[in-house]
């Protein structure tokens, strides 16, 4: 009877945590001091004031992107410790830590204690693809993941008893703020462009030695959605600003539109 | 207006006397007034307290650091004052052992013109529906069907590409030179490419060649400069720029004051008046001093790095070392700094 009564709890609890996620997602439309980096609703920053009439970020009145940084080092905690050589040993690196957005209504938190402590959600026996009951809001179709084309499955990303860690090839633990070593364990050679600066962004300063802000794998790329699939690129699809103002006396831009001989 | 009234009064029997001194105040009036030179009648206030000195000073170039100072702060009273708050106008010099290179990645670059609007944001351009200055443009291009086999058997494919062609046999087949004004729903999409375009800081520079007043010229650090100052709005540069780089203003820019960057460079992105021409810099308010332009931090897909050329182990560097790289019109031996790649 206890467990009965402890389950339901359980599932409230992962109800509510649902139901906020819902509502998270409907606000961040809807509040206008809120903008987003690159990834939009994963990304968000709250606009406020850091020192007299600077703003931490500006941003685009038509879609909500961020269009300048105030302070670009704003929220950020240093990088941390790196297994491999690379430039940024000599300089100031940080990040904005991911966890905060990832886990901003709590979910993985109360998951991790509540579902996935290793009784109520057993361990899956293999990798093959089936569909998931809960998080649909996440993976919308689990039989097509649309990354690692089927080869890979849940947990070898996300530390099987503790979800708010991803693991590593050996079991290790790695936290959400630094994906990149998660990524790496598969994409090599991005990852060594990305260490060294040709793949991915940062901002701050250019020059050799200056302060960086790096930005990590989950900062662009939503890793449950990789696959190019229809529109081409590894990038979820975003609303463009707005289009240059017409030359005065053009009514439309139809003359740029057409092929071949109504083009000249 | 005036002039017409004097002829009149002249006309119904003024004096000598009278028709001088009105002459004389009239000079005096456009000459105190310098804005006058170029501006409509009705001031505007922007124009209204341009001092003497300002429009009398030296070109930048030729100006001693004592003469810069001066014409710095110059414009520090008087943009803080029009704009209402505290206003900085750099005059950072090139950087030392410094050449400004560009890479864009035109393959991750998803044509959402975020870049756009953050160099006007960043870069005091005029905005609005009544004259809108943009530096970058982007172009939405679509993808050709292109084959080494179809082309030899076919020729170059006629109802879509961008590539160029035809021969004596083969009829041309350039179909689309690119989209300004794309509007999608949703980017990137399907069939498209995006090229993004913004002054290339040649090394030879065409617009420099042609500038008759030498307004605009390179810095050592490879950066096109302009001082506004001194241009007089005849837009050769823009006719000469190959890459379509350069802007006008053709009216009063409306640059309202709370959307106003007030770090500003005296080369760069301080506030332009009404007849003179414009285009990016690099935001070289930013860049002389470290930090990375506008463009290159807002890029939502990192699609946009900057670094200095003469350092192995820059950004720029490494993308030459390692990436397909091309230059946009190479064969016009502009030998632009802002160079094209793919993974």
């Amino acid at each position: 009877m206890s467990n009965f009564q402890l389950f339901g709890s359980i599932i409230s609890t992962c109800l509510l945590g649902a139901a906020s996620i819902a509502s998270a997602a409907g606000e961040t439309v809807q509040q206008d001091n809120t903008c987003f980096e690159s990834r939009m609703g994963l990304s968000q920053v709250q606009q406020r004031e850091i020192q007299p009439g600077v703003m931490n970020v500006k941003c685009s009145p038509t879609t909500g992107g961020v269009l300048f940084w105030g302070d670009p080092f704003d929220g950020t905690i240093p990088m941390g410790d790196m297994s491999v050589e690379a430039d940024y040993s000599h300089e100031e690196a940080v990040v904005k830590p991911r966890e905060p957005q990832i886990d901003r209504n709590k979910l993985l938190t109360i998951c991790s204690m509540a579902c996935h402590n290793g009784e109520y959600v057993p361990y899956p026996e293999n990798k093959l693809a089936r569909p998931l009951k809960m998080h649909k809001d996440i993976v919308p179709n689990s039989m097509q993941l649309k990354h690692g084309k089927g080869a890979i499955w849940c947990l070898d990303c996300h530390h099987a008893a503790t979800r708010t860690k991803l693991i590593d090839h050996y079991g290790n633990e790695i936290s959400f703020n630094q994906p990149q070593k998660l990524c790496g364990k598969c994409h090599g050679q991005v990852y060594r462009s990305w260490r060294n600066g040709i793949h991915g962004k940062r901002i701050g300063m250019w020059q050799k030695g200056g302060k960086k802000r790096w930005w990590t794998c989950t900062e662009c790329h939503n890793p449950h959605d990789v696959e190019q699939g229809n529109r081409n690129s590894g990038f979820a699809q975003l609303i463009p600003e707005p289009a240059p103002v017409l030359p005065k006396g053009m009514s439309n831009a139809d003359h740029e539109r057409g092929h071949g001989e109504q083009a000249h | 207006m005036s002039k017409q009234k004097t002829k009149e009064k002249d006309a119904n029997g003024a004096t000598r006397r009278d028709f001088l001194r009105k002459a004389g105040t009239y000079t005096a009036a456009s000459l105190s007034g310098a804005a006058m030179l170029l501006s409509d009648p009705k001031p505007a206030k922007a124009t209204a307290n341009v001092s003497w000195a300002e429009h009398f000073q030296k070109n930048y170039r030729l100006m001693t650091d004592e003469e810069k100072q001066e014409a710095v702060e110059r414009l520090e009273k008087r943009y803080s004052e029009e704009f209402g708050k505290k206003v900085k106008v750099g005059s950072e010099p090139a950087l030392e052992g410094v050449l400004f290179g560009y890479a864009l990645n035109i393959q991750k670059c998803i044509g959402c013109r975020r870049c756009v609007k953050a160099c006007v944001a960043e870069n005091n351009q005029s905005r609005g529906e009544k004259q809108q200055i943009e530096w970058i443009r982007v172009l939405r291009m679509e993808k050709g069907k292109f084959s080494a086999e179809d082309r030899d058997v076919h020729g170059y494919p006629e109802d879509y590409g961008i590539q160029v062609g035809g021969n004596a046999y083969k009829p041309a087949g350039v179909v689309l030179e690119g989209q300004h004004y794309y509007e999608p729903d949703q980017v990137p999409e399907k069939d498209a490419f995006y090229l993004p375009m913004q002054c290339m800081q040649c090394e030879k520079p065409p617009c420099v060649k042609v500038c008759p007043v030498r307004t605009t010229y390179r810095d050592p650090d490879g950066i096109v400069v302009i001082d506004y100052n001194w241009c007089i709005g005849c837009r050769m540069c823009i006719g000469a720029c190959p890459y379509w780089a350069r802007r006008f203003n053709w009216g009063e820019p409306d640059l309202p004051a709370e959307e106003m960057n007030p770090d500003t460079h005296y080369l760069g992105n301080r506030p332009r008046m009404k007849g003179v021409v414009e285009k990016c810099t690099f935001c070289v308010q930013r860049t002389r001093k470290g930090r990375w332009t506008g463009c290159v931090e807002v890029c939502p897909v990192g699609a946009r790095k900057l670094g200095n050329l003469l350092d192995p182990e820059s950004d720029v560097r490494k993308v030459l070392a390692s990436k397909k790289v091309f230059r946009l019109r190479a064969d016009l031996n502009t030998y632009p700094k802002f160079f094209y790649f793919m993974d």
